[in-house]
C-alpha cells in the first residue's frame, strides 16, 4: 500500500465509523457496517492490486480472490443452519455486492476515460459475464459434491496451497506465467517469474484454509440439536457478508495480520461508537505506523542488506552495519504497516490482533517466534506444529528430542517456504528451526542440571541482557538468507561478517 | 425471491446491451498509442507489456530499455488514425518525446513514425511501427 491508499483507507474506515455511531440506536447500524465495510474491501481488492504484464490479469486476479470467498463460504455453510442459507435476504445483498460491485467496474471501461478501480482497463463485460456464468456452474457443481463427498473441504484446501506454492517457487510461477502468455497469445520471451503478483493471497488462503480446517473437523463432543444445526465444525456460522469481509478486509488485505473468522465476525456483530478516545487511539497507532514505515523503514531502506550492497561491501564494520540496518528496515516496516493497519481497522470498531510484540527485547528465540509475526507463527502453531507433533508422539520409539528436533525444523521450514520455495528462504527456516532446537535443550538442561540458578537475581540478569544481545545477533544473521536472493552470495556476506 | 432474480436478469440484459452500442469508439486506437508513448516514457514496462500485442512485446521493451538512463517526458503529443492496413489501424502522432541527460535536451520527433494498431481479444495493441 502507497500513501494515497494509505490515505483512502483511513477516510473510509473513519467514514464508515462515524456513519455507524450516528445511527446506533437503529437496529440496522451493525448490519450497514457490514455491508459498507464488505463494499469498499471489494473495491479495495481491485484498487490495491498492481498492475501485471498479463493484459486484464489486473482484473482477474481480485476477481479470482472474490470467487474463492463466494466458493469457500458456499461449501463451508452449505450443511448448516437455514439462517446461513444462500437464500436469506442478507446473504443476497452481499452477493449481489460481490458480483455486482466488479460488474460495474467491468461496466466502468464503456463510460470513463481512465480506469479508476484497476490498474489497467478492465476486460470486455461480456468476458466478465462469461466468467460469473462459469463461477456460478463451478459453485453449483462444488456444492453438490461436498454435501455428498466430505472429501471436497480437503481438496480445496489442497487447490489452495498448490496455487500457494506455484506462486512462491519461482520455476513453477515462470511456467504458469508462459503457458499463460502463450494461452492469451503474448511473447514468450519476456516471460517472468514475478508476472504473477497476486495481491494478498498469502493471507487469503490461510484465512481461507483456516476456516475450511476448523469447519470440516468433526465434533469431539456430541452435539444438541441446534449445534448440530448450526454447523458441525468449530466456527459459528458465519453469513456471507461477514465472512467475505473478514477474508478481504481492507486494512488487513496486503500485509495482514490474518484474524480468526470467529472473533472478526464477533467484532462485526457488537454495537459500535466511535468515540473520541477510541479515535484518538487509532489516530495515534497510524501516525506510529505511518513514521515506522515511510521514515525510519524507508530511511533504513537505503543501507539495508541486499544483493548489491553486499557485493559492494568490503570491510567487516560496514557489512555488520548494513546488516544490522536491514534487521530494524523489515521490523519497522512490517510493524509499521500492522500499526496502520490496526489503526485503521479500529476506526471501524474491527481490534485486528498483534503482529509484533518488541520481538528484538526478547532473552531467547523462542521468545522472539512468540512476539514476531504472532498471527502467522499461531496460525502455523494451529494447523501445523501441533498436529504434527500430534503425529509424530504416535511412534513410541522415538527419543523425545528427535521429536522436537524434527517438529522446530518442519515448523520453521513451512514458515520459511511461506515466504517463497527458494533456497534461501530454505535455509532461514531451517537457521530458526535449529536455534529453537538448541534454545529448547539450553533451557532443559539448565532446569535440570542448574535450577539454582533461577534463585540467583544477579545471574537472572547477566544471563537475560546476555539472552537479548544473544537472540537479537542470531535473528539478524538469519536475516542474510532472508534478504539475499543466493546461498552463495549470503555465505560470502558470512565470510565478510567475521572478516575471512 | 423471483423478483430478485428478475431485477437481477434485467439489470444484466441491459448491462449487455448498453456495452453492446458503446463499444467500438472511433478514437480507440489513437487512444492506444497515446497511452504506450505515456507509458514508454514513464518507463512503465508492466504498462508497456499490456498495450503491446504478442509479436511486438519484445520490441516494445527493448525500445523501453534505450530510455532507462536518460528522463523523458511528452511534449504537444496528440494522435490520429490516419487510415487502415487490412485489420490493422495506422495511427499518426504529433509532438516529441524530449529526453533529458545531464541537462541536456534531445527531441525526437514522433510524427516520423506510423504506429500499427491492432485488435485483439477487443482491445486496440500497438504491434508495430511503419
Amino acid at each position: 500500500m502507497g500513501l494515497l491508499q494509505v490515505g483512502a483507507s483511513i477516510l473510509t474506515s473513519l467514514l464508515i465509523g462515524v456513519l455507524t455511531s450516528a445511527a446506533v440506536w437503529t437496529r440496522f447500524a451493525q448490519t450497514a457496517r457490514t455491508y459498507l465495510l464488505l463494499a469498499f474491501s471489494i473495491l479495495a481488492v481491485y484498487w490495491f492490486q498492481p498492475l501485471i504484464p498479463l493484459r486484464s490479469f489486473d482484473f482477474w486476479l481480485p476477481s479470482l480472490t472474490l470467487a474463492l470467498v463466494v466458493l469457500t463460504w458456499f461449501i463451508t455453510s452449505s450443511n448448516g443452519a437455514r439462517s446461513s442459507s444462500w437464500r436469506s435476504s442478507q446473504n443476497l445483498i452481499a452477493l449481489l455486492l460481490i458480483a455486482g460491485l466488479p460488474a460495474l467496474i467491468a461496466l466502468s471501461r464503456y463510460f470513463l476515460p481512465e480506469p479508476i478501480f484497476t490498474a489497467a482497463a478492465p476486460p470486455r463485460f461480456v468476458i466478465f459475464l462469461s466468467f460469473v456464468i462459469a463461477l456460478a456452474i463451478a459453485v453449483t457443481l462444488t456444492v453438490w459434491l461436498s454435501r455428498r463427498f466430505v472429501w471436497i473441504l480437503s481438496a480445496v484446501i489442497v487447490f489452495l496451497v498448490v496455487v500457494l506454492v506455484i506462486l512462491k517457487t519461482p520455476a513453477l510461477a515462470l511456467q504458469t506465467s508462459i503457458f499463460l502468455r502463450t494461452l492469451t497469445n503474448r511473447s514468450i520471451e519476456t516471460a517472468a517469474s514475478t508476472d504473477l503478483r497476486w495481491l494478498g493471497f498469502s493471507y487469503i488462503a490461510f484465512r481461507l484454509i483456516h476456516v475450511l480446517r476448523d469447519k470440516s473437523r468433526s465434533p469431539q463432543v456430541p452435539l444438541s440439536g441446534s449445534e448440530r444445526d448450526q454447523q458441525a465444525g468449530r466456527l459459528p456460522g458465519l453469513s456471507l457478508a461477514e465472512f467475505a469481509t473478514y477474508v478481504v478486509f481492507f486494512p488487513a488485505l496486503a500485509a495482514g495480520p490474518i484474524d480468526r473468522a470467529e472473533r472478526f465476525a464477533g467484532d462485526l456483530r457488537k454495537d459500535f461508537v466511535l468515540t473520541r478516545d477510541e479515535a484518538l487511539l487509532a489516530g495515534q497507532r497510524i501516525a506510529i505506523g505511518l513514521f515506522k514505515k515511510f521514515v525510519v523503514a524507508d530511511t533504513l531502506a537505503l543501507i539495508a542488506l541486499n544483493d548489491l550492497l553486499a557485493t559492494q561491501v568490503r570491510t567487516a564494520g560496514w557489512m555488520w552495519v548494513i546488516v544490522y540496518a536491514y534487521a530494524f528496515q523489515i521490523y519497522f516496516d512490517f510493524s509499521g504497516y500492522t500499526d496502520i493497519a490496526i489503526g485503521i481497522a479500529l476506526l471501524a470498531g474491527i481490534k485486528l490482533p498483534e503482529n509484533f510484540a518488541a520481538p528484538y527485547l526478547k532473552p531467547n528465540l523462542t521468545q522472539f517466534w512468540n512476539s514476531w509475526h504472532i498471527t502467522l507463527t499461531q496460525w502455523i502453531r494451529n494447523y501445523f506444529f501441533n498436529p504434527f507433533n500430534r503425529w509424530l508422539r504416535r511412534f513410541k520409539s522415538i527419543p523425545a528430542w528427535t521429536m522436537i528436533l524434527a517438529g522446530q525444523l518442519a515448523t520453521m521450514l513451512l514458515i520459511g517456504l511461506w515466504h517463497g520455495v527458494t533456497p534461501n528462504f530454505v535455509l532461514w527456516g531451517l537457521w530458526h528451526g535449529a536455534g529453537l532446537f538448541l534454545h529448547n535443550r539450553w533451557s532443559d538442561f539448565l532446569r535440570t542440571r542448574h535450577p539454582d540458578w533461577q534463585q540467583n537475581q544477579r545471574l537472572q540478569s547477566g544471563l537475560q541482557i546476555g539472552g537479548i544481545v544473544l537472540t537479537f545477533h542470531f535473528v539478524a544473521l538469519g536475516w542474510v538468507f532472508f534478504a539475499l536472493s543466493e546461498p552463495t552470495r549470503s555465505w560470502q556476506v558470512f565470510l565478510k561478517l567475521f572478516g575471512m | 425471491m423471483r423478483k430478485f432474480f428478475l431485477i437481477v436478469l434485467v439489470t444484466i440484459l441491459s448491462a449487455s446491451a448498453l456495452t453492446a452500442c458503446a463499444s467500438g469508439s472511433d478514437d480507440a486506437p489513437a487512444k492506444a498509442v497515446e497511452d504506450y508513448l505515456n507509458a514508454l516514457v514513464a518507463k512503465d514496462a508492466d504498462r508497456l507489456s499490456t498495450l503491446s500485442c504478442g509479436e511486438w512485446e519484445d520490441d516494445a521493451l527493448i525500445e523501453l530499455d534505450s530510455f532507462q538512463a536518460v528522463e523523458a517526458r511528452l511534449d504537444g503529443l496528440a494522435c490520429e488514425q490516419t487510415g487502415t492496413d487490412g485489420d490493422t489501424a495506422l495511427v499518426l502522432c504529433s509532438g516529441n518525446i524530449i529526453a533529458t541527460y545531464n541537462d541536456e535536451d534531445q527531441e525526437l520527433d514522433l510524427s516520423v513514425r506510423t504506429y500499427q494498431v491492432v485488435q485483439e481479444g477487443g482491445e486496440w495493441l500497438v504491434c508495430g511501427v511503419r
